[in-house]
């Protein structure tokens, strides 16, 4: 049974088409990652399926569930754009949003300190909120999302305004919470963050699906005819004729060969003409090399007619 | 409705740790009695002490006319009294008495010249010449002395003793202990008709803020990702509601303390209480709903806006209906029981105003109180029925205004 369910779900504000047509589901206990530049409809697909608003067309279902309200019980939800009550002290903040979720006070304010420990901010629960740097707000958001204890975990731009420490913090946390066997969405326009962590996931530009399925599949569709080489010295080895393009950022060069090449000759190549290697990586293409190559062939597929946005 | 008593609490409670809360219950008071007391105390004081100089050839009636002003019921001025021998020597005070109130330094507020009527029978002319062109109250003394000597000079005249005519002269009272001091009970009126217009002004506002700040801060998402928009409107409006509540509560503990006090009793008077039991209930009950009506429509508003300053160019619609209440409070203290009075009492955005200063004035049938509530009920449900799917749907179409399919879409929904 997945636990989300999207079928060709469309949704349009006035004369923009926010969601075309889109259609995936979300299995137990992954971690799904929601991938696309911005505009491209993440936000609206995530408030479909929370209920803020409803599809002009197509069905979500939740837990197995056609919508409804009382399922939300279950879904922990971050949006995009972070909201605390600005005057309130931090500690009754928490509790309150935890009462909202249907905790008791004792139950959220167990939760709420635990998890205050668990991320570092015991010494900010008296404050205001207001008072708080802005890494501090989203962590407490984050939190606040989590004391129900929820199924589903949905998260629009998580690690978007956080600093590098913080933003590993979050990720280990999510990682853990997948562990415990919850059920993770979030999006993100940055796609080098989720390489790692994402089960699975689907790629959206211009409202319309690009690309979805697991992680490990996509990649193993694409060919492995990336090197990676850091490099001091000579450079003459990048006119090596495997090479069918390279961009060079001065001492890291980033190459995709022709199709069927060696990157063994090219290694004993640059060896022989002098260049210092101290790294050299051969790897399938990256998600976003990926993203821009299926918008490219793809951009001519989608029908005129409903690029309205455009 | 767990979700509304969450929300109303949380709104409560932090509205009311706020310092403005705190400096407004507490100043407002204060400031009402200075205003009060103040005003009752200078009303005693205020009798005319200014200094003028009467110009007159007619001795006797020059001396009654001081004796009036110097100690008159309303006035404690000082007179000079000059007496002119010819035309050419009054002319010469006239022009030293124009000099003296020319010259910053003189203390003349005024003077007043007699002149005897021609026909010996006429009344005399006068003419007052004063330092302000604007000093009306001197002039009103001035004119209530002159009557009074004149009318005593002329019942002396007719044979009158002076005791028949002071017995005459002395001011009429009458006896209200029976019903109530219809003064006092006016004055009630008219000030729960301020508290209440003052109290609906500014919460009203408050819930309309209260409802901008989720939009402001963005929590809304959040909120909305777990209750109704209708729970959280109903959640401020009573939230915010409690809060008024409590201050004019300790308002009217503080208005009932200051009014037992001796101070209070030998301003005001004593025997009648200003404000009765049955007005205070009244005044509670239609408080209440008068709160829950005006601010469903502050919530509309709020729900239709973005910010504070889109807000401030809709609240003419909380300031149109009271400015109405506040017209038709004339026509209601000549006629309280007219027939406009009637129907303008029973319109739901008019009643908690107009059917209270009613009810304090007259005795209002039981049938158009009860109406009046339940009008009102129905006008707080219809507009939170209404405000909150506006706030929904103007929430989330980010500028693309709803049409009926949308909204009945979103009626089915939620």
């Amino acid at each position: 049974m997945p636990i989300v369910e999207l079928q060709h779900v469309r949704k349009a504000y006035d004369t923009k088409i926010a969601v075309a047509d889109l259609s995936f589901t979300i299995e137990p206990g992954s971690m799904f990652g929601l991938l696309g530049p911005n505009g491209s409809g993440k936000t609206s697909s995530i408030r479909m399926m929370i209920g803020i608003t409803v599809p002009d067309s197509g069905t979500v279902e939740l837990f197995g569930q056609p919508f409804n309200r009382d399922l939300l019980k279950r879904v922990g939800y971050l949006p995009e754009e972070r909201g605390l009550y600005k005057k309130m002290k931090v500690m009754d903040q928490l509790i309150f949003l935890g009462q909202l979720h249907g905790l008791d006070a004792i139950t959220a304010s167990k939760r709420a300190h635990h998890w205050c420990d668990r991320l570092g901010i015991i010494p900010s629960i008296a404050k205001k909120t207001e008072e708080l740097s802005k890494g501090m707000q989203q962590k407490i958001q984050f939190i606040s999302t989590l004391l129900h204890e929820p199924d589903l975990i949905i998260m629009d731009e998580p690690f978007s305004g956080l600093d590098p420490v913080n933003a590993v913090l979050l990720m280990d946390t999510l990682v853990d919470l997948r562990k415990q066997g919850r059920t993770i969405l979030f999006s993100t326009h940055r796609m080098d963050q989720v390489e790692k962590i994402c089960d699975n996931i689907c790629l959206i530009h211009n409202s319309h699906l690009v690309l979805s399925g697991s992680m490990r599949e996509i990649k193993s569709r694409y060919p492995v005819n990336r090197v990676l080489i850091n490099f001091t010295g000579d450079d003459s080895f990048l006119s090596h004729p495997a090479i069918h393009s390279a961009k060079n950022y001065g001492g890291h060069v980033e190459i995709r060969l022709n199709d069927g090449a060696d990157a063994q000759s090219l290694l004993a190549d640059a060896v022989r003409t002098g260049a210092r290697i101290t790294r050299f990586e051969v790897m399938e293409p990256t998600l976003e090399e990926i993203f821009i190559e299926k918008v490219t062939e793809g951009s001519a597929g989608i029908p005129a007619g409903e690029k309205v946005n455009a | 409705m767990h979700n509304i008593w969450l929300i109303a609490k949380r709104e409560y409670l932090e509205r009311i740790r706020t310092k403005a809360f705190l400096i407004a219950t507490i100043l407002i008071p204060l400031f009402m009695g200075v205003f009060v007391f103040g005003s009752g105390y200078l009303a005693t004081r205020t009798k005319s002490s200014a200094k003028i100089a009467i110009v007159s050839t007619d001795a006797s009636f020059a001396t009654d006319l001081k004796q009036e002003l110097q100690s008159g019921k309303n006035s404690s001025m000082r007179v000079d009294l000059l007496a002119p021998d010819s035309p050419s020597s009054s002319d010469e005070i006239r022009a030293s008495l124009d000099h003296n109130l020319h010259d910053n330094s003189g203390d003349l507020t005024g003077y007043l010249v007699v002149t005897p009527p021609v026909p010996s029978s006429g009344r005399p002319l006068f003419t007052y010449v004063p330092r302000s062109a604007g000093d009306i109250s001197t002039e009103d003394t001035l004119s209530t002395a002159i009557q009074n000597v004149l009318t005593r000079e002329g019942l002396t005249h007719q044979g009158m003793g002076s005791a028949d005519i002071a017995a005459l002269m002395t001011p009429v009272k009458i006896d209200t202990s029976k019903t109530g001091d219809s003064r006092a009970a006016f004055g009630a009126a008219y000030l729960l008709f301020f508290l209440m217009y003052m109290v609906i002004m500014l919460y009203g506002m408050n819930t309309a803020r209260s409802i901008i700040e989720e939009k402001t801060s963005r929590v809304f998402e959040v909120m909305l990702s777990t209750i109704k928009p209708e729970e959280m409107l109903a959640g401020k409006i009573l939230g915010v509601g409690a809060v008024g509540i409590t201050q004019v509560g300790v308002w009217m503990l503080a208005a009932a303390i200051l009014g037992s006090t001796s101070l209070a009793t030998s301003l005001i008077g004593t025997g009648h209480a200003l404000i009765s039991f049955t007005q205070i209930f009244f005044f509670i009950a239609y408080f209440i709903f008068g709160f829950l009506v005006y601010s469903s429509i502050a919530a509309a508003l709020g729900a239709m806006t973005n910010s504070e300053q889109e807000l401030q160019q809709l609240n003419m619609f909380l300031v149109i209906p009271l400015a109405f209440c506040f017209l038709m409070i004339f026509v209601i203290v000549h006629a309280p029981n007219s027939t406009l009075a009637q129907v303008v009492s029973l319109i739901p955005f008019c009643s908690p105003l107009l059917m209270n200063f009613r009810i304090s004035l007259t005795s209002v049938p039981p049938w158009q109180i009860g109406l009046s509530f339940v009008l009102m009920s129905l006008t707080i449900l219809a507009i939170l029925w209404v405000a909150s799917r506006i706030y929904r749907v103007g929430i989330l179409m980010y500028g693309k205004k709803p049409n009926l399919p949308e909204i009945l879409r979103w009626l089915k929904y939620s």
